[in-house]
C-alpha cells in the first residue's frame, strides 16, 4: 500500500504533519487545499483511477491520514475548482477537464474518420483501437457525462440503451 | 452559441433508425467481444492448472482439463465467426448509409441543373447570338462608309505631282552636275607626294582625315 513510492514526485508538504488536519488560517488553508488537489490529481493521473482512491488521503510514513470531514472539504474543493465531480456518493478525479476530455475524445473520432457513426461508449472505453489512448479505461458515467456536454455543443448524440448505467449506450458524433 | 434567452428543451435529434440498428449490431459484437475475453481468461486459468496436474502426477484430470480447453476453443472460433459476421452486417448498413448520401446528392444536383436549363432556354440562346450577329454586321457597314467617303475632296493625281516634284528637288541639291567634258584634268605628279607638301586636295582626299 506503500503507493508514494511509485509515485515519480512527490509533494514535500505529504511528509508534513501539518498538512493533514484542515488549516484554519484562510491564507494557509488555501495553499494547503490547491497543493491537495494537485497531489489528487498526479496520483489519480499517473495510475490512471477515474474514481478517488481515499489511499492518497494518508500517509503511513508519518501515521497521518485526513479526517473524513477534512476529506469532504478537500474534495469539495476539488469540484468547486473544476478538478473533479460528484455523482452520488461516488468523486470522479478530474486531471483534465471535462471539455478537455471532450475535444481529446472528440479529436480521436475525427481522426479516424468516424463521424456519422454509431459507436458504443464500450468500445471508447475499452475498445480494442483505444487501447494506447489517454481516455482508455475511463469509468462509463464519467465518459457519458463527457459525451453529454459535447452534446450541448452539437459534436456529439448519447443514444441510451437498454440499462440506465450506461454500460450498453452509445454515441453518434457529429 | 445562439441566442442568450432562448432555452432548447432539446437540440433535434440526428439519430436515425439505422443507427438505433447499428448501435444494437455493436452492442451484440461488444458482450461477445467481453465473452470471449472471458473466455480467454479462464483458458488460460486452466491452463495453468493443468500443467500443475501435471506437476503432480495427475494425469487424468490434466486430460479433463485440456479437453475442456479444446472445447473452449471451439466455442471462441465460433464467436469469431459471429464477430465476422456481425461486423460485416455494420459494414453493410454504413455503406448503404453513404450510398442514400450519394443518390440524395446526385438529386439535388441534377435538381439545381434542370432549374438552370430552364432558365436558359435553346431559342432564347438563339435569339441572343442572332441579335449580336446583327449588332456587329451593322456596325461593320457604318465602318465602311466612314472610311470609304471623306469629307474633303483632293485630287489624288495632283498630289502625286507634287510629291515627285519634291523628291526631285531634294535630289538635285544633293548632287551638283557633273561636267561630262572640256575641263582639263591636272596632272599626275611622278614623284611621291609627302606630307607636308601641299598636295592636291583632290587626290589624296583620304589623307586629310587619317590618324
Amino acid at each position: 500500500k506503500q503507493w508514494y513510492q511509485r509515485r515519480v514526485r512527490e509533494p514535500w508538504q505529504y511528509s508534513f504533519p501539518p498538512f493533514f488536519p484542515i488549516q484554519p488560517i484562510v491564507k494557509t488553508k488555501e495553499q494547503q487545499l490547491a497543493s491537495w488537489r494537485s497531489l489528487i490529481c498526479d496520483y489519480h493521473q499517473h495510475h490512471r483511477k477515474w474514481e478517488v482512491d481515499r489511499v492518497v488521503f494518508e500517509n503511513g510514513r508519518i501515521s497521518r491520514r485526513l479526517s473524513p470531514a477534512a476529506q469532504r472539504v478537500v474534495l469539495q474543493d476539488l469540484c468547486d475548482q473544476g478538478q473533479g465531480i460528484m455523482e452520488g456518493e461516488r468523486c470522479f478525479v478530474l486531471w483534465k477537464t471535462v471539455a478537455q476530455w471532450g475535444s481529446l475524445i472528440h479529436g480521436w473520432v475525427s481522426e479516424r474518420g468516424l463521424t456519422g457513426t454509431v459507436l458504443t461508449l464500450f468500445e471508447i472505453h475499452s475498445g480494442d483501437d483505444t487501447e494506447g489512448q489517454p481516455f482508455y479505461g475511463m469509468d462509463v458515467w464519467l465518459l457519458q457525462h463527457v459525451i453529454t456536454a459535447l452534446g450541448k455543443e452539437g459534436k456529439a448524440e448519447l443514444m441510451m440503451g437498454e440499462s440506465e448505467d450506461f454500460s450498453d449506450a452509445g454515441v453518434k458524433f457529429y | 452559441m445562439g441566442s442568450l434567452f432562448s432555452k432548447k428543451s432539446t437540440p433535434k435529434s440526428r439519430v436515425t433508425e439505422q443507427d438505433q440498428a447499428v448501435l444494437k449490431l455493436k452492442q451484440t459484437r461488444d458482450k461477445l467481444k467481453q465473452y470471449q475475453k472471458k473466455i480467454q481468461l479462464n483458458q488460460e486459468k486452466e491452463r495453468k492448472l493443468a500443467k500443475q496436474c501435471l506437476d503432480q502426477g495427475r494425469k487424468d484430470k490434466a486430460l479433463r482439463l485440456l479437453k475442456k480447453k479444446k472445447f473452449q476453443d471451439g466455442l471462441l472460433e465460433k464467436t469469431d465467426n459471429q464477430l465476422d459476421n456481425l461486423e460485416r452486417m455494420v459494414s453493410d448498413i454504413e455503406f448503404a448509409q453513404c450510398e442514400i448520401k450519394i443518390m440524395e446528392g446526385l438529386k439535388s444536383g441534377n435538381e439545381a441543373l434542370k432549374e438552370l436549363n430552364a432558365i436558359m432556354s435553346l431559342d432564347d440562346v438563339e435569339k441572343i447570338l442572332g441579335d449580336t450577329e446583327d449588332a456587329v454586321a451593322y456596325q461593320q457597314e457604318i465602318d465602311a462608309m466612314l472610311t470609304g467617303t471623306s469629307i474633303v475632296e483632293f485630287d489624288e493625281e495632283a498630289l502625286e505631282g507634287e510629291l515627285d516634284a519634291m523628291l526631285a528637288a531634294e535630289e538635285e541639291m544633293k548632287m551638283p552636275d557633273v561636267p561630262v567634258s572640256g575641263i582639263d584634268m591636272p596632272e599626275v605628279p611622278d614623284h611621291e607626294v609627302g606630307e607636308g607638301e601641299k598636295g592636291e586636295v583632290k587626290e589624296r582626299p583620304r589623307e586629310l582625315f587619317a590618324g
